[in-house]
């Protein structure tokens, strides 16, 4: 019983650990830029709703955590592959104007690739 | 009493002017009206002294001029018959839109009230003209349309053209070559102030960016659910029939799930536990199937014992926002971790969690309908209704698992309700509580009420090769006792069904060797307790066989991030000094495409 709880114990404080980890966001370069991380994993992207300054440059840094993905901004010529997991960091820049795009995944990956949709709002 | 085409040109021109004025003004300027009608500002005053003494208008002089409630009725009906005639010009006689309202402007004066009622009559009594304008009724009434424009209306949100509120005919010419008249569903997606312009997404995803001036006379309202849902449906999706559909496409996926098991106390098996093959077909960008069809231990034969053929999926997708879509059809229960997500590259472990089989009884899927979207940063939600278990087939070491109906002419007299909440807006991080309730007892003659309720709550975070997991779940069968005893009058055994059965499990996962051209080797170690047995109706008492926990102790190694080779060591236990359950060790090939 007592290895049972040392184990849940042991657990539970390593969740709360990375949660705290996690909680640190990065989004921030230098003044001219905005870093945005996007993870893929099916079926989705996240951050799924992410708001940038309008008429900034956004440097996107995309990364898969399974299997090949796509990244698209409905609207814009941006259509880049993401390689499997731990194969690499995709890096886009985007300059929106004021308004929401919404971008997906493009390259099939499975039963709920058509679910894998985001928006970046700009303002 | 007939009045001349002249007085009614000036009543009209009133009745728009005052449509016009600023909130609190009450009064057209003289020098607009006069601007309206075409003529000298002294011109216009005369006529209007003129009206004032017939009592159709109200004059303050040096101030402006507003109609009487004759005035407005008289005005009122001379639109309806200009509006009447363009709709009768258009739907009848083929004129295009752009062409018939200086056709209006001469007829409006000509036709007779019992002419124009004979073409309402004709055209079903229309509440707007070809250009969204309102059609006054025969008393002068015109119906309130509740309308913002293209500056005001929501961003990236779908909304119905209801009016274009300039009638020039190159601007009408412009809106329909760009499909943006009456009826259209568009979405604006961005504004640019410092341009001026506004940028519209329309038919066939196609944009379009307008100035402002533009799109301050597009008068819109936001769609309303339903209406969403009929504009998914193919008929009223608006792409013309001679028009390529490139967002049509059809796509096949799947995963596989190969075992080798050797419990304990038998014999070692080799199982092609899982052969699943999944279709995907795109009607449009916003009609959506889904369809997956399992081939269970690999042989399907006749009435044995041997594998199963299930469909486990196959739904239609009604994608209307990202924050309300509707979807129809076989679906899976969105209860836990594991039902809604489980290939085998995703998850640890030769078989699935104990918690996902004997609490939730994964995989579970069922017919029904239901709701699902996002919200916010990573605010997600499903709710379904579907139909119930069966009680009748619940039993003390599987609990409510045979009771699943899965859409097999599945008896709907009563309907369950489930739902899930997850956030998943860190990165990483998935936090979710999911729920289900229906009522159970429908194959009991007498009928009585077998309430089953379902809470669950799980969390998992996964960074950098470090995986954990944490799932809760129990679940309450009402009137157990009384089920128990139907079942033992049918059976002759009693079948000793808890009240409660509750289960809980947590996990600690972490890639140790991460190489892209050799592939990753993950380890793992998870515990589960689980109890079939854990409350029992009065008078019951629980079996302690089926108060069992386990130790699973494991690794995977994936060659390639969609492929898994598994081993594990599971050590079960239970609070019986009698029965004993098997410890096992097996090897898994998972795959997922």
């Amino acid at each position: 019983m007592k290895t049972m709880l040392r184990a849940i114990g042991v657990m539970v404080g390593g969740g709360a650990m990375a949660a705290t980890m996690a909680s640190r966001v990065a989004s921030a370069a230098d003044q001219d830029t905005q870093v945005v991380e996007i993870t893929a994993e099916r079926f989705s992207f996240t951050p799924s709703e992410i708001r940038v300054k309008a008429g900034s440059r956004v440097e996107i840094r995309l990364r898969s955590e399974d299997t090949a993905h796509g990244f698209r901004i409905k609207g814009t010529d941006i259509d880049v592959e993401l390689a499997k997991r731990g194969r690499g960091v995709k890096t886009i820049t985007f300059e929106p104007q004021t308004g929401r795009y919404t971008f997906e995944c493009s390259q099939l990956c499975g039963a709920g690739h058509e679910f894998m949709r985001g928006v970046i709002i700009a303002e | 009493m007939l009045h001349s085409s002249t007085v009614e040109n000036y009543l009209k021109a009133i009745y728009a002017g005052v449509a016009s004025l600023p909130p609190g003004q009450r009064l057209v300027p003289m020098g607009q009206l006069a601007s309206a009608v075409g003529v000298a500002p002294g011109t216009a005053t005369t006529m209007v002294k003129t009206l004032a003494d017939s009592g159709l208008v109200e004059y303050e002089p040096y101030a402006g001029v507003a109609l009487t409630a004759a005035g407005q009725k008289l005005a009122a009906l001379v639109l309806r018959r200009h509006r009447l005639i363009e709709l009768f010009l258009v739907r009848m006689m083929g004129y295009s839109w752009d062409e018939v309202h200086d056709e209006a402007e001469q007829l409006e004066h000509a036709v007779s009230e019992r002419l124009i009622d004979r073409i309402d009559e004709m055209l079903g009594r229309p509440e707007t003209d070809p250009h969204g304008d309102p059609i006054p009724n025969a008393e002068g009434l015109v119906k309130q349309q509740d309308s913002q424009t293209l500056l005001t209306c929501p961003l990236d949100r779908i909304v119905i053209v209801t009016r274009v509120i300039d009638q020039d005919r190159d601007f009408l010419r412009f809106i329909e070559q760009h499909h943006l008249k009456p009826g259209e569903a568009i979405e604006v997606e961005a504004r640019d102030a410092a341009a001026d312009s506004v940028r519209v997404r329309g038919r066939n995803d196609q944009r379009i960016t307008i100035g402002t001036r533009a799109a301050s006379k597009l008068l819109v309202h936001v769609a309303r659910a339903l209406l969403l849902l009929l504009l998914a449906w193919p008929a009223f999706a608006q792409t013309a029939p001679s028009q390529p559909r490139p967002t049509q496409r059809t796509s096949l996926s799947g995963y596989m799930d190969f075992h080798y098991n050797n419990p304990e106390f038998g014999d070692a098996t080799v199982d092609f536990h899982r052969f699943v093959l999944l279709v995907t077909h795109s009607f449009s960008d916003r009609i959506r199937f889904v369809g997956e069809l399992e081939v269970e231990h690999a042989l399907v034969e006749g009435l044995e014992e041997k594998g199963e053929l299930e469909l486990e999926q196959a739904y239609v997708d009604f994608l209307l926002t990202r924050g309300f879509n509707v979807r129809a059809g076989m679906m899976l229960m969105p209860l836990g971790i594991i039902n809604e997500r489980h290939e085998p590259p995703v998850y640890y472990g030769v078989e699935r969690p104990f918690i996902d089989t004997v609490v939730i009884p994964s995989t579970w899927f069922e017919a029904g309908a239901g709701v699902h979207g996002e919200v916010g940063r990573g605010w997600r939600y499903r709710a379904f209704v579907t139909a119930p278990l069966d009680a009748s087939e619940f039993s003390a070491d599987e609990g409510i698992r045979e009771g699943r109906q899965q859409g097999a002419e599945a008896n709907v007299s009563s309907a369950a309700v489930t739902g899930r909440f997850e956030y998943v807006g860190v990165r990483g991080l998935t936090l979710g509580a999911s729920g289900w309730s229906g009522r159970s007892g429908f194959q009991f003659r007498p009928r009585f009420n077998v309430p089953v309720s379902i809470a669950e709550a799980d969390a998992r975070f996964s960074r950098r090769g470090l995986e954990l997991r944490g799932q809760f779940a129990q679940v309450w069968i009402d009137n157990a006792g009384l089920l128990n005893d139907a079942l033992a009058l049918r059976a002759g055994v009693n079948p000793n069904i808890a009240r409660a059965i509750r289960g809980f499990s947590l996990e600690s996962g972490q890639r140790v060797i991460s190489n892209a051209r050799l592939g990753e080797v993950g380890a793992f170690l998870r515990y589960e307790n689980f109890d079939t047995q854990f409350r029992m109706p009065s008078g019951y008492v629980p079996l302690r066989e089926f108060d069992r926990d386990a130790w699973v102790i494991g690794a995977n190694y994936w060659p390639d991030p969609d492929v898994a080779i598994k081993m594990d060591y599971s050590i079960v236990g239970s609070q019986s000094s009698v029965v004993r359950a098997p410890n096992s060790f097996n090897v898994g090939l998972g795959w997922w495409f």
